[in-house]
């Protein structure tokens, strides 16, 4: 966003830029910044905090009206209260025959957990209002299917017409992730995000569904297949053997 | 060299460039969208009548948290605390529109949406943006 910053700001247009990586603000040298010590993804701090957001903001407004420049990094005092585990938390209830691995094969693991899941999700949807889960723009059992059709070798085509079938397997990818994470948010306590992601990536078929489509994709000869199997389905601190 | 502007707490309109959104429109699924494919150099635009349940997140990255936004857009789009601010007469108003750029472009194939986006900031009197990562 640094160069964005520079452009506004040669059209007149005052900015200030929120980072997450300091380091990486310091090397791209956007007009102004505030530096946020907050995880990736949550650039004004913690959800379902509208006083600890505001903070923020002003802070960041606050940087505006400095004089002295050209590039300007102040930072952000407060850790996020929501980085830390919940011991309350639990995830949700799934067999650890779909879960783990006796109930039939992994792609059928994976639509099997997804109907498992639907109550939960429900949960989620009927207390925060909404779902992120939409990006394929297929419902979440047809998504299910298509990436458990990929596992299965089977390479579907893609079931929209403008999107090619990689691009079609990423967003599916996308949905059931999001749809398991709100699945297992739709409780009172709060989760960290990690406690989500040791969770989703660890115990479920779905996560183990992504990692093994990941190693498949990865062999394949289609570059733009192996491009998003390699960089865009497991995060580069979960692929197994990233340590 | 960019230009550093004073401005104080009353007359500031502001508006946001968040990264990696884009707007679902329309429920229930298979509505059409425009969502970011790769290092898409444009920006797509976000109406600051945009409902919670209509953004998503499109962006290429899948290195960063996701479920700080599943719960609470503001997370990385803070709308509804900027009009609070605004309410509060912090700041001086909201801008009518804003937008989201893939981020991790390359800069020169950014450099012409980056200025049409300045004329359309300045039709909306917008006088100051905040740049959010994810």
């Amino acid at each position: 966003m640094s160069a964005l910053g520079h452009y506004l700001e040669e059209e007149g247009i005052a900015t200030v830029a929120i980072s997450l990586i300091r380091p990486q603000t310091e090397k791209t040298k956007p007009p102004r910044a505030l530096w946020v010590p907050f995880e990736l993804g949550r650039p004004f701090g913690p959800p379902s905090d509208p006083a600890f957001q505001k903070r923020v903001i002003l802070a960041a407004l606050q940087v505006l009206e400095r004089e002295k420049g050209p590039v300007l990094i102040e930072d952000f005092p407060d850790d996020d209260p929501r980085g830390r585990p919940d011991p309350a938390w639990h995830p949700p209830f799934i067999p650890a025959g779909v879960a783990a691995g006796s109930d039939g094969s992994l792609a059928a693991r994976l639509v099997a957990e997804i109907v498992l899941l639907r109550d939960a999700h429900q949960r989620w949807v009927a207390q925060h209002g909404r779902t992120t889960v939409g990006l394929s723009g297929l419902p979440i059992s047809e998504c299910a299917r298509y990436v458990a059709d990929w596992l299965r070798g089977t390479a579907p085509a893609s079931p929209r017409e403008g999107f090619s079938a990689p691009l079609m397997l990423r967003f599916a990818v996308d949905d059931v992730k999001a749809y398991c994470l709100e699945a297992a948010a739709a409780e009172i306590a709060k989760p960290s995000s990690r406690q989500l992601g040791d969770w989703f990536w660890n115990e479920t078929a779905a996560g183990a569904t992504i990692h093994a489509l990941r190693e498949a994709c990865l062999s394949s000869e289609d570059e733009r297949l192996k491009l998003i199997a390699g960089n865009f389905m497991v995060p580069a601190a979960r692929v197994r053997g990233s340590g | 060299m960019p230009r550093f502007r004073n401005k104080t707490p009353g007359d500031r309109t502001g508006a946001v460039a968040a990264q990696g959104c884009d707007r679902l429109l329309g429920r229930p699924c298979r509505a059409w969208r425009n969502p970011f494919r790769g290092r898409d150099p444009d920006y797509r635009v976000i109406p600051a009548d945009t409902r919670p349940e209509e953004l998503l997140i499109s962006h290429i990255s899948i290195n960063f948290d996701r479920t700080g936004f599943q719960e609470d857009w503001n997370v990385v789009f803070p709308l509804d605390r900027l009009r609070e601010l605004a309410a509060e007469g912090t700041i001086g108003s909201v801008g009518q529109t804003h937008y989201s750029f893939m981020g991790a472009t390359d800069p020169v194939q950014m450099e012409s949406h980056a200025r049409e986006l300045a004329g359309r900031l300045k039709s909306d009197q917008v006088d100051a943006v905040i740049l959010p990562p994810v």
